[in-house]
This record gives C-alpha cells, sequence and structure tokens, in this order.
C-alpha cells in the first residue's frame, strides 16, 4: 500500500527540497519503490538535488494537461533504479497546474510506488493547494529560527483543518547556539508547534557540498546531517529510533575552526 | 456594508442606535469601512446627520445605489440572472443592527488556535488548548484559555469593560479589553500560575489567581 507524504514548511529556505530529497534516497536505498514530485513549479531544483536535470525531458505541467502520461516524464535515478523523480516545469507557473489535476495524478501512481514524495512550493496560495490535495499526511520542516516556527505554526493550522496527520522536522540546528541559548532549542519550539518530531537535521557544511554535486547527503557515511536523515527514514517507515544528543563542538574543534580547518 | 432602514422606525432612534454602536468601540463599524446607503432611503437632512457621525469615527458614508458592487454569494441558485435592474422589490427590510443583547453564549474551542487563525464571537470564548503568537481571539464577553497565551486577545470587543481574560500562562503579544489596549513588557517570563486580566480603575491589571490543577 502506498503512502504519499507532503515536504512542506511556509518559509522558505527551510530545507524542504533537501529534505524531500534525502528521504526520497534514504527510503530508495532500503529498497522501497519511490516517486518524488516536484511541485514548485517555475523554480523547480529537486532535479538538480539528485542531479537529474540533464534528463528531463517531459514535466508534470505535461502530465497534469494531458500531453504524455505519468509514466513519460518519470526520470529515473541513475544509481537507484527504484527511485524516480517526476519534474515540474521552469517556464510555466504555478497556475499551470489545479489541485484536481494533481489528485488524479497521485490516484493514478498509488498502484505503482510504496512512497510517493510530493515537495511543495513555499507559501500558502494555490502551489501549496495543489501540493497537498492528495497527500496522505504532511512533514513540515522548520528552523530554529523564530519567522520559521511562526510560519510552520500558520501551515500546521492549515493542514489541521484539512484534516491531515503532520510530523516535525528541524532543521539545519547549531548545536553550539542551543547550548550557548541564542537559538531556539526543542523546547522552545515544541511549546508552540507540540507535533510528533521525526527529525532533529544538525547544520552541515556537507549539505551544501552535496547539493553541488547532486548526490544527497544520507549517502555520506561521514555526515553528521546524513546520519539525522538516516533516523528520519528509519522513522518514516516506523521504526522507532531514539534522538541521539547533538553534540556541541569540541574545544578542539572550535580550534580547527579557528585556524580555518 | 449596505445599511437598510426600516421604514418604520423613526430617524432618531436610528441615529442612536448607530451612534451607541460606534461609541461603544465595537468591531462593528471598523474604522475605513465603507457604508452604503440606497438614495432615497434618507432625507437629505437625515443623510448628512449620518455622514458627519460616520465621519467622526472614520467610517465612510456614501448615498449610492450598491446595486453596481461586485454581487454577493447568492443564496444558493445555480446561475443568478444578471439583471441588476429587474431586482424584486426588497423583503422587508430589517435594521442592519446588532441587536443590543445578543445570546451571551459560551463558545467552547477545543484545540490550539494557531498562527494566523482568528475566533471571534459575540458572547464568551474558552480555549482549551494554547493560543499561539500570531493568533487572534475576539469576544464580546470573556476569554477563559486553558493553556498558554502567546496572540492577541480582545475581551469586551463590544465595549463591555467588565470582561476579563484567563489564562494558566498568560504572556500575550498584546491585550485588549473593551477599548483599553495594554502590551506585556518585551522579556517576559513563563508565569507559574494562571492569570487574569481585567480593568481597574480605566487600566488593564494582571493579577494571579487560583485555579485548581487536574493532577492525572
Amino acid at each position: 500500500m502506498s503512502e504519499v507524504i507532503v515536504i512542506t514548511s511556509g518559509k522558505g529556505g527551510v530545507g524542504k527540497t533537501t529534505t524531500t530529497a534525502n528521504l526520497g534516497v534514504g527510503l530508495a536505498i532500503r529498497g522501497k519503490k519511490v516517486v518524488l514530485i516536484d511541485t514548485d513549479t517555475g523554480l523547480r531544483n529537486l532535479d538538480l538535488l539528485l542531479g537529474l536535470e540533464r534528463r528531463i525531458v517531459y514535466t508534470l505541467v505535461d502530465v497534469a494537461q494531458k500531453r504524455v502520461n505519468y509514466g513519460q516524464a518519470l526520470v529515473r535515478h541513475k544509481k537507484y533504479t527504484n527511485l524516480f523523480l517526476l519534474p515540474t516545469s521552469q517556464v510555466a507557473d504555478k497556475t499551470a497546474i489545479e489541485p484536481e489535476q494533481m489528485l488524479e495524478i497521485v490516484e493514478a501512481m498509488k498502484s505503482e510506488f510504496d512512497y510517493i514524495l510530493i515537495d511543495c512550493p513555499a507559501g500558502i496560495e494555490q502551489g501549496y493547494e495543489t501540493a497537498v490535495i492528495g497527500a496522505d499526511w504532511a512533514i513540515v520542516v522548520t528552523n530554529p529560527e523564530i519567522s520559521a516556527v511562526r510560519d510552520a505554526d500558520k501551515i500546521i493550522g492549515k493542514l489541521q483543518a484539512a484534516n491531515k496527520k503532520i510530523k516535525l522536522v528541524v532543521n539545519r540546528i547549531r548545536p553550539q547556539m542551543v547550548k550557548d541559548g541564542t537559538m531556539l532549542d526543542m523546547t522552545a519550539i515544541d511549546d508552540i508547534l507540540s507535533l510528533e518530531c521525526i527529525g532533529q537535521v544538525p547544520d552541515d557544511d556537507k549539505v551544501v557540498d552535496s547539493a553541488n554535486r547532486g548526490t544527497p547527503v544520507v549517502e555520506w557515511k561521514d555526515s553528521a546531517a546524513g546520519a539525522a536523515y538516516r533516523d528520519i527514514v528509519g522513522r518514516v517507515c516506523g521504526e522507532d529510533i531514539p534522538f541521539k544528543p547533538l553534540e556541541a563542538e569540541t574545544f578542539w574543534q572550535r580550534l580547527k575552526h579557528v585556524f580555518g580547518h | 456594508m449596505q445599511l437598510i432602514f426600516s421604514p418604520n422606525v423613526d430617524f432618531e432612534s436610528i441615529r442612536e442606535d448607530i451612534q451607541r454602536k460606534l461609541e461603544e468601540g465595537s468591531n462593528f463599524f471598523r474604522r475605513g469601512t465603507v457604508i452604503q446607503v440606497a438614495p432615497g432611503a434618507l432625507s437629505e437632512a437625515n443623510a448628512g446627520v449620518l455622514r458627519k457621525l460616520f465621519h467622526q469615527h472614520g467610517v465612510l458614508f456614501r448615498v449610492e445605489d450598491p446595486a453596481e458592487e461586485p454581487p454577493r454569494p447568492a443564496p444558493k441558485k445555480a446561475a443568478p440572472p444578471p439583471q441588476p435592474e429587474e431586482r424584486p422589490p426588497e423583503p422587508a427590510p430589517v435594521p442592519n443592527v446588532i441587536p443590543v443583547e445578543e445570546e451571551k453564549k459560551m463558545l467552547v474551542i477545543n484545540r490550539t488556535v494557531r498562527g494566523g487563525q482568528e475566533i471571534q464571537t459575540q458572547g464568551s470564548v474558552m480555549i482549551c488548548g494554547n493560543v499561539n503568537p500570531g493568533a487572534q481571539i475576539i469576544a464580546g464577553g470573556s476569554i477563559d484559555i486553558r493553556g498558554t497565551c502567546k496572540g492577541m486577545v480582545h475581551a469586551g470587543a463590544y465595549g463591555d469593560a467588565t470582561a476579563f481574560v484567563v489564562a494558566d500562562r498568560l504572556m500575550p503579544t498584546q491585550i485588549r479589553i473593551a477599548d483599553r489596549i495594554a502590551q506585556p513588557p518585551e522579556q517576559m517570563e513563563t508565569p507559574t500560575v494562571a492569570e487574569r486580566a481585567s480593568i481597574v480603575d480605566g487600566k488593564i491589571v494582571i493579577e494571579p489567581i487560583e485555579r485548581q490543577e487536574v493532577k492525572v
């Protein structure tokens, strides 16, 4: 039975697309058949993070407007052959796809895939409606900063009004700042959002590097963010994985930073 | 907003009703609202009196035919015929003013009110959950929050200065009672006891109250 999950946030730049790409690859590594749908029409990025930009022929807009079947638009991942991307158009805008069309596409895909992950655009307008309509449940991504939490709260209100179950991922945590009391900690976030949290991802330079290379950080054994994403993948699969305390920098690591390496 | 006046009521009592609504500082006539009245409904002199009254409270008043306005959502008709000229005669007009003693019901909200959401009620409201920053609670009566209040709360929104706000942890962005506004200090510690805000000697005062905690 397939599960349809929308990854959303309200605010832009908190890591929706990064989370979608990492979850997708992580689930594919576990042998699940996965499709990632990019609904950020006009500003697509998901193909870049997966290193698939040059393979795109048709897009979600072509599928929605019935020019091709979704099977013709799917791009298969180079390394994980059970991972697919349904990219979106970079020239059309978000009015090109009606929520009902999206629902139809998602329903048609359900029989073929274990997981359908939908990458939602920032904002709360039509793009949001389109992304959310077909989802069974939602992952809300936020950052430990006041504006991201505020926007997440707004989105959560909207999702709850639409009767969607929601789980939380907190991205780009900087343990040293949390320790110093200069960044919101999990308690402060939970005070406002009060949701089940399935991921705490530390801020990690390797995420930027991995985006440039088109290989999501979840594959990287030496990355703290990658380890956090592997845990999230496990929790999405229903495993009970305890949270590891995020480690603040040790004295030697700080010293290394001071000397530039 | 369009006002329709009952022909059976004399102008003086209409004027008094409107003046009272305006002076209560209620949200019924918000600042910036445009009031429209169909031509012929009022005499020239009476229209002038109302215009002056509304202008004093920041409400625009116009005598014009509202038929050119975008049509309001039609009451369950498949396709409303676009013939504004041939409208049937208005059914017995009702003064479009809230009855003074609106039934004071208690509204119960059994969830957290999140940012961007607004609860409005004529009576009092109890919220079993939190009121998050960016949320608004506007009540004609009092507000009871069984949780943390971090949003904007307005009790006695139609002028009732005896209304109050109670919360387990009262730390709102702003608190309003009737026509008073209070802003809590920038840096606020989480209160350890339930508190009540009410008007004492014309000022909003916050004091701790005892509320029995149900221990599980």
